[in-house]
Parts: C-alpha cells; structure tokens; sequence
C-alpha cells in the first residue's frame, strides 16, 4: 500500500513539471490577429427588470474592433430569481435552447426565408480584414486582390455571442431625496464550435443554388435547420456600478464586462507587429478600437535548441497617436505611434506588440511628512492622456490620514484633487509637476448639526509639487514627492483653527515630502 | 615593418579561410526552408521562404539566395493551390560543374538578386523573426522571376533548353 502511494507521489511530483513544460510550450504569444463578430444577448429573469435590461443589451455598441452578427434571438432566459447570481451551467442550459450557432451562420450569409444564402457579408469582412501583408501577397499571386474577399470564410469560426445578466438590483433614496440604482452583472461568452471541416460540410448541406431541384432545396433547408453546431463557453466576467438612472448603471456594466472579457479571451486581443522606431509604429488604428493610452505588451521570439517557439515578453507601451484606418487596406496603412514605458531593452521593429488591458489607474500608498504632520496618504491617479514623446497627463485624487496626531475621536483628514504632468526623462523616471486643491479637516464634535459644520472644521490647502516615479518591476515603481503646502489661515475653518492649535504638530503652510511605492493596474 | 608584414599575412591568411568556407557552406548548401505560398503571376514564383544570419539584415539576404537555389537546384514544393515546381537543373552535378559560375552568381550583391523580390511588408517580423543561437533567422515572402532565370541560366549554357534534346 505504502509502495502505491510511494509510487503515485512520484509520478506526479515528475508529472506536474512535465505538464507546466508543455503548458510553457503552448503558450506562444502570436502576431495573428483576426476581427471577430459577437452579438450581445440579455438573460432575462421574468420579471419588471426584464424590459430594461434587454433595451440596454441591444442598445449598447461594441468598440469598432468587433462585427456584429445581427441575431432573431436576442434574450434568453433563466428561471431564478434576480436577488441571485446565475451560474455557468444554468446559463449553458438557456444557450443551448437556442439554436445560436444556425442563427450566426444565417445572419453572415444573408439567409432568407426561403433558405437562399449569399457571401457579401463574409467578402466584406475579409476585405475589410485584410493586412497590408494579406494585400502584397494577394498582388504577388495569380488570383489578385480579388481573392481577398476569401479570407472572411476564416472569419466565420471568430463568431461569438455574450450572454449578460443583471442581478442584485437595488434602488436606494438619500436624504435629500436622490435616487441611486445599483446592480450587478455578469457575462458569458460563447465561441461558435465551427471548425474549417463542419464549415465545408455546411457550405456542401445547406448552400442552395439556383439550380438545385426543388427536392435538394428542400433537403438542404432541412438540413441547415438540424445543423447541431455547440456554442462553446470561453469565458466569463463580472462587474457592478451604480448610477441615477437603472439604465445607466447597466450601460456602465456592459462596458466593463466587455472590457474584462477583452482580456479572458486571446483571441480579442489586438496583436500585430512594430514596423517602424523613433516613434514606435504599428498598423492597427481606429479600426481595432485603439484609442490613446491603451496598453500593449511587446514580445520577441526565440527557437530553443530543440527548435522549439518561445516567446519573450519585452516591456509596455502606450498608443499615443492613433491613425484613422477605418477602410479597406490597399497596402499602404498609416501606422499608430507608440511610447515604450517599461522594459530593459528597447522595442525593435518586427516585434510583436499585444493589447494588455489596465484600468490606467495607478495607487499610490506611502508615508507623507512635512508641515501638514506625518501621515498615512494614498494617492489614486488616471492616466487621462500620452504624448509621442512621453508626456502623461493625470487627474490625481490624493488621501492623507494624520496618524500622529490622531486618536480615536480625532482623525485629521486630509483630500485633494488635481492635476500631474510627467514628463519621461528615460522610460524608467517619470519626473511630474502637479498641483492639487485639497481639504484638509478635522472633526471633532459629533454633536453640532449644523449643516455649515464641515466646511468650518476643514480648511482650504493648495499642494503644488513634483513628483518622481522610478520603474522598479513594472507595474511596480517607487515614487517621491516634494511639495510646499499652502495653508493661509484666512481660508481657514473656525472649528479648524481651533483644533489646529490642539495639535501637538499643528498644520500650517510648508514644505512637504512622501514616499510610497505605486502599482498601476 | 615587421608589424606590417605579419598584419598583410594574417589578412591573407584570413581571407583565404574565408573563401575556402564559403565554398565549404556553398557545396553543402540544403539546409533551408521553402514553402509555396500561391501560384505567382505569370512567370514567378510566390514562395516563403527562411534564412540564417548573424544579423537580421544578413538573414533576410541568405533567405533571397535560398529562395533562388531552390528555383536551380532543389525545386519548390506544392501547396494546396499551386502545383509543385522541378528545379531548373535537375543535374545533381551542376553545381560542381559550374562551381565558379555560381560563386559569382551568388556572391554578395551579385547577379541572382535581379530574380528575386522581397514581398514582406516591411521587415520580417513576428514569428517570422526568431532569435536563435548564433543569429536570426527569418522568414520572408519572395517573389521569384522563375522565367527570367532559367532564360539567364540557359543562355548561360549552364541549364539545357527543353529544345536542345531534339
């Protein structure tokens, strides 16, 4: 028995590296990249949120990266009670009552009601497809560009529909009268289960010709309506937001979950190569919904001795100039800039660059001292904007806790927004004048009501300032800040000035510095 | 002067071994990969096809000559659209035949580069431009001016006219 475990232990203790090595060879990160079409479906619960949520489901419109597939079926439904998150299964189980795939196929090839089908869909997509590389190759070959138009037959297996569901609505009403909505949701993505073999077999049972007689029509028809093609479950995200209206809170959900599947699903990430340096240029634009700040990862490729692929991820970048490349490609694509951010060797022509979602949100948590006492700050920052040449806007939101002279009834508060403008000496110092006009308060007194109480306990601070930002591990850097507060006391709250001098280091106008770590995700 | 002395023999030396290696790698030249991509317009072919270098310069240039020694002496294959091709001397003695003819053909910059255009868009990049031990190694689509070779090679007497057996 010992001798079985023994054993056992064995095989797999030598069978775990093994699997991760051939896990590792898999992963290939590649520069093919393909549009791909999706729809968007609601699951519908039965109840007085139904008609909401399908409206804002076939409302919203996917980034321009995306064909849509207009579909008959456009909600499904689920029998749960909407207080209740759906699982994977019961989902599959509402797909699967739909014949989702037959009705993605008709929706690409125009089938009409008497079962006739045509390919402009499907040359339009391949024309519009197409790379530069796709359209000399096409010119280089007998057929010309004419056969351009083929390659949307390799689009049809790119199809994908998103189921989306809202649960845990709730509606809350503050004091003063304001609504709020808020709720959750989640979505399903499904892949069509078409292979290049069952769209052959497809395209030889159910494609009806002129010609055909009228009994082969009927039997293809028959045949396109017990086409059993799965919808295969790729992946799911969830999200939740609140907003005034129930409608808005559901738009700003749909944006988020499509964002996370962007990256659960490889197959939606943008990939392509560098064709140019000084400024890093690519041609993707508009087209695959680039937009500024967005962020790549940049890989090389290297043969180990046994000639296997490997790819090696070299570093960041962000898109700063975006070309308009929303048309046909004859060849001649005007390419997107670049700004590397990170990595020790710098991004050369011929890499492949891959989309890399983040929220563009940095935090910052580090210790702050100064003439506004010793505190606990956390700075939030959004990357709104990037120049070619390295320069970052952000709109800074910034929170101090005074920890040393705070206790239990008395926590001097410190928040801030404002404005920083880096500027990138190399990819791995970002030097960044900011500014920010921040509340500085202490409360005190749980017993005065009085609405004008807030602003009487805080006072008005301005922080202008630089900051440093070091590249440690990216997304990881180290940040200083130096700046001088100003905290006059005429704009200084009564109760303020009061418990200001409380302190055994009162607040007062100064010099300032933090330090912190900061990781952008 | 004794400095300079050993300085030309050493040059000497140096490019002698360097001629007597490329006529080493010359002979044994085979290990490359082609593939046919389409059937190329009238007169060419339409292949990719991958090269060795210590840079990515000189990997994109041996790709161009390997693309042409399959034209002459390998043959290129088939694919799903295009045929397979005979090589244009299918004589395995050929190349020693007409050894000095090919070193000039082939030699850098030489005359083989007016039968064969590179149709990747822009630098080989992706997966067609791999790090490896030693160098590069790319691959490229080409285009091979397939007729006007042979036309050059034959009134070169160094391939046989179809016509010349009757």
């Amino acid at each position: 028995m010992i001798k079985k475990i023994f054993i056992s232990a064995l095989s797999l203790f030598l069978l775990i590296p093994a699997a991760t090595g051939q896990e590792k060879i898999k992963e290939v990160v590649t520069s093919d990249y393909n549009r791909n079409s999706i729809s968007m479906v609601a699951l519908l619960r039965g109840d007085s949120y139904d008609s909401q949520a399908a409206s804002v489901v076939k409302s919203y419109k996917p980034s321009e990266k995306f064909d849509i597939n207009d579909l008959k079926t456009k909600t499904v439904k689920a029998y749960k009670t909407r207080s209740e998150s759906v699982y994977q299964t019961e989902v599959n189980e509402a797909v699967g009552k739909v014949g989702f795939a037959r009705e993605i196929l008709a929706s690409i090839f125009n089938r009409d009601s008497n079962g006739m089908m045509d390919d402009k869909t499907v040359r339009y997509r391949g024309n519009y497809d197409a790379k530069d590389q796709d359209v000399i190759n096409a010119r280089a070959a007998r057929v010309g560009t004419d056969a351009l138009g083929d390659l949307g037959h390799a689009l049809v297996s790119g199809s994908y529909i998103v189921v989306t569901d809202f649960s845990k609505i709730e509606r809350d009403t503050d004091q003063r009268g304001n609504v709020h909505w808020s709720t959750n949701a989640k979505a399903f993505a499904y892949k069509i289960g078409l292979d290049s073999d069952s769209l052959n077999d497809f395209y030889e049972k159910c494609w009806i010709y002129d010609d055909d007689s009228d009994a082969v029509k009927q039997a293809k028809r028959v045949a396109f309506q017990n086409l059993d093609i799965p919808m295969i479950p790729v992946a799911e995200a969830s999200s939740s937001s609140s907003a005034s209206t129930l409608e808005e809170a559901m738009h700003s959900c749909i944006s988020d979950l499509i964002f996370n599947l962007e990256s659960r699903i490889p197959a939606w990430e943008v990939a392509v190569t560098i064709i140019g340096k000084r400024p890093l240029r690519a041609k993707i634009g508009t087209k695959e919904g680039l937009r500024n700040g967005d962020r790549y990862r940049a890989y090389s490729y290297t043969e180990d001795r046994n000639g296997n692929l490997r790819s090696v991820p070299r570093g960041f970048l962000r898109a700063t100039e975006i070309s308009s490349n929303s048309g046909m490609s004859i060849g001649e694509t005007d390419p997107s800039k670049f700004y590397q951010i990170s990595g020790l060797s710098n991004i050369d022509e011929g890499w492949t660059i891959k989309q890399s979602n983040d929220s563009r949100i940095g935090a910052i948590a580090g210790l702050k001292v100064g003439s506004m006492g010793t505190s606990i700050a956390v700075d939030l920052d959004y990357l709104a904007n990037v120049s070619n040449v390295g320069t970052m806007s952000y709109a800074i939101l910034s929170l101090g806790f005074d920890v040393a002279d705070g206790n239990s009834n008395y926590l001097p508060i410190y928040f801030g927004i404002g404005f920083a403008y880096g500027l990138h000496l190399t990819r791995f110092i970002e030097i960044a004048p900011y500014a920010l006009v921040a509340l500085d308060h202490m409360g005190y007194s749980m017993a005065d009501k009085s609405d004008d109480r807030f602003l009487r306990e805080s006072a008005l601070v301005l922080e202008p300032g630089v900051r440093a930002a070091i590249n440690v591990a990216y997304p990881l850097q180290v940040i200083a800040k130096v700046c001088y507060d100003v905290n006059p006391e005429f704009i200084q709250g009564s109760l303020y000035k009061m418990y200001n001098q409380n302190l055994s280091h009162p607040h007062k106008s100064g010099l300032g510095a933090q330090f912190g770590l900061k990781w952008t995700f | 002067m004794i400095a300079l002395t050993l300085l030309m023999t050493f040059s000497a030396v140096s490019a002698n071994a360097q001629s007597k290696d490329r006529r080493k790698s010359f002979k044994s030249w085979d290990n490359y990969e082609i593939t046919t991509e389409k059937v190329g317009v009238d007169g060419t072919k339409f292949v990719k096809v991958w090269g060795f270098g210590k840079t990515v310069d000189a990997a994109t240039m041996a790709a161009k000559e390997n693309a042409v020694h399959a034209c002459i002496f390998r043959g290129l294959p088939g694919c799903a659209t295009a045929m397979s091709t005979p090589p244009i001397c299918p004589n395995p003695n050929t190349l020693e035949t007409h050894e000095d003819y090919f070193q000039t053909f082939f030699a850098p910059g030489g005359p083989y580069l007016a039968y064969v255009s590179m149709t990747t868009d822009g630098v080989p990049s992706g997966t067609d431009r791999r790090k490896v031990k030693g160098g590069y190694k790319v691959g490229i689509y080409v285009q091979v001016m397939y007729d006007n070779l042979k036309r050059k090679l034959e009134a070169d007497g160094v391939a046989r006219k179809l016509s010349s057996g009757f």
